[in-house]
């Protein structure tokens, strides 16, 4: 044994000489001692909450010439919530920033993958790619929307290059076709976002035992075989978060977008984000705002939920 | 089954040398340990064997066939990791599947000689247990069956006792040994334990700072220890080694260990092997064959410890570069500060020339 002495509670107890500690005591002091902390968390977390909540039953605005606690005189029983079912402007947003995720995410993971894939491995110039791919993660996302911007102008440089591609002169009005204007959102989004999954990915990927992977090869696994039963399965946890992180983060799809098309031509690429910017600071009708945002909390949050159960559930089974 | 030649075999990491010009050649069936301290270049031999690494120059037979340029998957080679390298993630069944399928072998076939290994390495109730939660004797036996069940030309095994604790390593030394048995594959079996490669292996190749020492059966190597490394590396303690010059004297020739005095006269064969040598050489003898005189003929010296191990009692003799270990039953009288007269058995005494560090052998 080491002459390590423990010192228990009770020891200190005995070594200031006051009175024992009951166990409830304890637990009232840490309770007063955190006290503040705990209102604090309940004011930045509960309370915003909590007022959303009321003001999304009435038919309050910054407008109506009373404060919100005084909201309870516009209670409107919930026709925020019914109209929001019958808005088809909403469920047009809602299926649009759907579209964006099926698209933006599957194709931000599988890029990521296989640029990780690719960098787990030693190649010349490795470290200062490495640099260059992360760089477009660093950049302020209202600069991205800038860039995309410009390069989407029918005179900007990917219809120059599409028209050196070509042969043939290429005008292309990227952000004024409804489809295009989406399509150039999208591009924005992977490029931006890419970088991301690919250093979440590489570091779950280096985290593979190697002697597993070497093992798998003595046994006759073909490269493709390797990553299909052992790296995956073992990549398995990060892969659920990065993908709970990129669904979370591109549902609320906005600072790039607006900046590059304002949410048109029309509304062909207002996502949810931009329907409730819209909603809140040119209608300002605050009241069904709260009602939509709550809406859309709810949905993330079982997202969230799903992805947390599925990860406590991974890390039953360790790598 | 297969034998393996390795001829010439030398392995460079930049300027380093891990491996110097190696020749060995290991028969069909034989259990092969490769010996050594670490550093010694057995674990890269083993690699180059298994293709995870590229020799720098010299061959790698199997049989006759010449490996160069086969990949590892391809060279029917079993192999078993350190920490056995299981798939935790999935079950015992898996693991032991895990090749047949990789090869696209048809579910009933793999589920026959999944069956059949498990059987035989008595793993049969626990083949739906995860491979996380299992002991390390579970873990060894699901790690060869792994290989096992591709039945492998050659079974490489690196340092699998040594994440296992003392007590446990001797039952699963013997279980090892006992699957060889069984399979009777070509085993190269790398440790820096000298008592698994005595325990285990037919024969036994010392390496030492990526050169090979001595191939030999555990008894070679342990009474005729090739050189002064092998000679201090096995057996423990190691071979006694004290410095001195030939002499004749009237009952034939001995070694004068100048203040120790002049050794006993050496056996006629060893006598004559070193006829005309007169340069400095080592004595050297076991712990274990050496007895004590009375008076007569051997070499006194100071006791300075004694160590009590159990079953037999290591006395320590002397000091500095005359300072030898011995070992007598417990009952020996011997304490600190006694003067002990020891005499080495004569057919156990050997020499070894103290310049080049070679055993001194008729021939």
């Amino acid at each position: 044994m080491s002459a390590v002495t423990v010192m228990t509670s009770k020891d200190e107890v005995k070594a200031v000489g006051a009175k024992p500690v009951s166990r409830d005591e304890g637990a009232r002091l840490g309770f007063r001692l955190t006290l503040p902390a705990q209102i604090l968390v309940l004011f930045i977390s509960a309370f915003p909450l909590l007022m959303q909540l009321y003001i999304s039953v009435t038919d309050w605005s910054p407008l109506s010439g009373t404060g919100w606690w005084n909201a309870w005189s516009m209670w409107n029983s919930f026709a925020n919530y019914t109209d929001l079912a019958a808005d088809a402007r909403f469920w047009s947003a809602l299926k649009r920033t759907a579209i964006v995720m099926i698209v933006c995410v599957p194709a931000e993971f599988l890029l990521g993958l296989a640029l990780a894939t690719l960098f787990a491995d030693d190649f010349p110039g490795k470290r200062v790619f490495y640099s260059i791919l992360l760089m477009p993660m660093m950049v302020v996302p209202a600069v991205a929307g800038y860039m995309f911007f410009m390069l989407f102008q029918s005179g900007g440089p990917v219809n120059d290059i599409l028209s050196a591609l070509t042969g043939s002169p290429v005008t292309i009005a990227w952000l004024s076709d409804p489809t295009l204007a989406l399509i150039a959102v999208m591009v924005a989004d992977i490029w931006q976002w890419t970088p991301l999954m690919f250093l979440i990915l590489l570091a779950g990927l280096v985290g593979v035992p190697e002697d597993q992977i070497k093992a798998a090869t003595l046994l006759g696994a073909n490269p493709w075989q390797r990553f299909v039963t052992i790296v995956l399965p073992k990549m398995k946890t990060i892969i659920i978060i990065a993908l709970a992180i990129r669904v979370i983060e591109n549902f609320k799809i906005f600072d790039t977008l607006y900046i590059m098309t304002g949410g048109g031509p029309g509304v062909a690429t207002e996502t949810i984000s931009v329907y409730i910017y819209k909603l809140t600071t040119q209608d300002l009708i605050w009241g069904y705002v709260a009602a939509i945002a709550l809406a859309i909390l709810v949905v993330l949050s079982i997202v969230a939920v799903f992805a947390m159960k599925r990860m406590a559930r991974a890390r039953e089974v360790p790598a | 089954m297969s034998a393996i030649h390795l001829q010439n075999l030398v392995k460079k990491f930049g300027d380093f040398t891990a491996l110097k010009t190696m020749d060995l050649a290991i028969s069909d069936g034989e259990f092969m340990a490769l010996l050594g301290p670490s550093g010694c270049g057995k674990s890269t031999t083993m690699n180059m064997i298994a293709g995870m690494e590229e020799p720098t120059g010299g061959k790698i037979l199997f049989g006759d066939r010449d490996m160069a340029g086969v990949p590892m998957g391809r060279r029917g080679v079993g192999f078993v990791f350190q920490n056995y390298a299981i798939f935790t993630h999935m079950t015992v069944r898996q693991n032991l599947a895990y090749g047949p399928k990789m090869r696209g072998a048809a579910k009933a076939e793999i589920d026959r000689r999944v069956g059949a290994i498990a059987e035989m390495l008595q793993l049969s109730p626990l083949l739906d247990r995860k491979a996380d939660k299992l002991s390390v004797n579970i873990l060894q036996r699901v790690a060869i069956g792994r290989s096992a069940i591709m039945e492998p030309a050659i079974f490489l095994l690196d340092e699998p006792l040594s994440n296992v604790d003392a007590a446990f390593r001797a039952v699963m030394r013997t279980e090892l040994k006992q699957l060889q048995r069984q399979f009777r594959q070509t085993m190269v079996y790398v440790t820096h334990d000298q008592l698994e490669a005595m325990t285990m292996a037919d024969r036994i190749a010392v390496m030492d700072h990526g050169v090979l020492q001595q191939v030999g059966t555990p008894l070679e190597v342990y009474n005729d220890p090739a050189n002064v490394f092998v000679a201090r590396f096995i057996g423990a303690p190691g071979m006694n080694l004290l410095k001195g010059r030939p002499a004749e004297s009237d009952r034939g020739l001995v070694v004068d260990l100048g203040p120790l005095g002049v050794t006993p006269p050496l056996a006629g064969e060893l006598a004559a092997a070193m006829r005309g040598a007169r340069g400095e050489v080592l004595y050297g003898f076991r712990p274990e064959q050496a007895t004590l005189v009375q008076n007569g003929q051997g070499l006194a010296m100071p006791v300075t410890f004694v160590e009590r191990i159990g079953a037999r009692t290591i006395v320590h003799l002397g000091q500095g570069e005359a300072a030898v270990k011995t070992v007598f039953d417990n009952d020996v009288g011997l304490a600190i500060g006694d003067t002990a007269v020891v005499a080495p058995t004569t057919s156990s005494v050997r020499v070894f020339d103290a310049a080049t560090g070679l055993a001194m052998k008729a021939g």
